[in-house]
């Protein structure tokens, strides 16, 4: 406590005492005194406009990424337009070079079949829409947010379910679509989607709901919903219209025998 | 009444001017500005007083500031800066309110 006591006793600094009653005349120095005051002042200054420029720069900062998440979205966009306009072509120069005979239309059909099962093409029909979200205020998987398992267990109860297609957030499943955790977001498709999640399932209105609820998936989404608060609304529809998964690639191609 | 004069004309400068700080010094800027205030407190209440000389201000403004900027700078060093700091800060604000109280008793007699 002496330490304290010390600085309690003796705010001020000792030698104006010492000098002043030290005889004869007091030294004098004035330019110097104008030079340290000036000094202090824009040491001051300098430091409220440090703290002020510094704040707005982390906002500036945190802009320029959000600019730049933005900027990045939209090229995945055009991309995924360029992939759906070249796939377009590339199945008209197919239908061009099989011409127009009976094999031809037999593989044609047989093409347009798997197509369809791989996703490549936009779906419409009846079927059931799915709306699960976080439980409110939750910050983690422990109390309430959900997790790629979640979408995951619904999806694949969907399709137990006898679902025909299905999109989440407007983003078609073919059944190589991964959908994952990346940070705190889920991704499907490697895109990161926001809650609620909207999952559009084509496929029979009436036997859907109650398939669903008897499978793996439905026992999960029944156990997350009692143990974790999170939500999931399930709404019948007349008409959906899910868009084609344009991520479709050749992975296995072999040189035509001649 | 030097003093204060100065003190305001490098406030306008340092507004006007906006000087940049390297950027190595700018964590003891706000240290260092504690440990002016101090040298400003203590210079004032010395004035009142009638002991005020301006060598005495003059040393103990840059020692004061220097000696904080560098007491926190050892402490960055061996990894204790923020705890340092807090130290400097502590002590300095309570020279700084035992010598606004003083000036206050000096100027107004309560």
């Amino acid at each position: 406590m002496d330490l304290l006591n010390q600085v309690l006793a003796e705010p001020m600094d000792p030698d104006y005492r010492r000098v002043s009653a030290r005889p004869g005349p007091v030294p004098r120095s004035r330019l110097l005194l104008l030079v340290v005051a000036i000094g202090c002042g824009m040491l001051f200054a300098a430091g409220s406009v440090q703290s002020t420029r510094g704040a707005p720069a982390a906002a500036v900062e945190r802009q320029q990424l959000l600019d730049r998440i933005a900027a990045e979205e939209q090229r995945h966009d055009e991309l995924h337009a360029r992939i759906e306009q070249t796939a377009g072509e590339v199945g008209a120069l197919r239908d061009a070079a099989l011409g127009d005979d009976a094999q031809a239309r037999a593989l044609e059909r047989e093409i347009e079949a798997a197509a369809e099962q791989a996703a490549a093409r936009p779906v419409r029909g009846p079927g059931v829409v799915v709306v699960a979200d976080d439980a409110p205020g939750s910050s983690g998987p422990s109390d309430g947010r959900l997790i790629d398992l979640d979408l995951q267990q619904l999806v694949n109860g969907m399709w137990t379910a006898g679902a025909e297609a299905i999109a989440i957030n407007g983003h078609r499943l073919s059944p190589l679509t991964p959908i994952r955790n990346a940070g705190d977001a889920i991704t499907v498709d490697y895109r990161s989607l926001s809650p609620p999640y909207t999952v559009e399932v084509v496929g029979d209105p009436r036997t859907l709901p109650a398939r669903f609820a008897e499978s793996i998936g439905g026992r999960w989404w029944d156990h997350v919903r009692q143990n974790y608060g999170v939500s999931m609304t399930t709404t019948s529809s007349d008409e959906l219209e899910l868009p084609a998964d344009p991520t479709l690639r050749v992975r296995h191609a072999r040189a035509r025998e001649e | 009444m030097l003093a204060i004069l100065g003190l305001i004309l490098g406030i306008v400068l340092g507004l006007v001017l906006e000087p940049t700080l390297p950027g190595a010094l700018q964590p003891y800027l706000p240290i260092a500005i504690v440990a002016a205030l101090d040298a400003l407190f203590g210079g004032a209440r010395a004035w009142l007083e009638g002991t005020f000389t301006d060598k005495v201000f003059v040393v103990s403004f840059v020692s004061n500031v220097l000696i904080a900027a560098v007491i926190v700078w050892i402490g960055d060093q061996i990894g204790v800066g923020s705890q340092l700091s807090t130290g400097v800060v502590v002590v300095l604000g309570i020279r700084i309110f035992t010598n606004a109280a003083a000036i206050r008793r000096q100027l107004f007699h309560a």
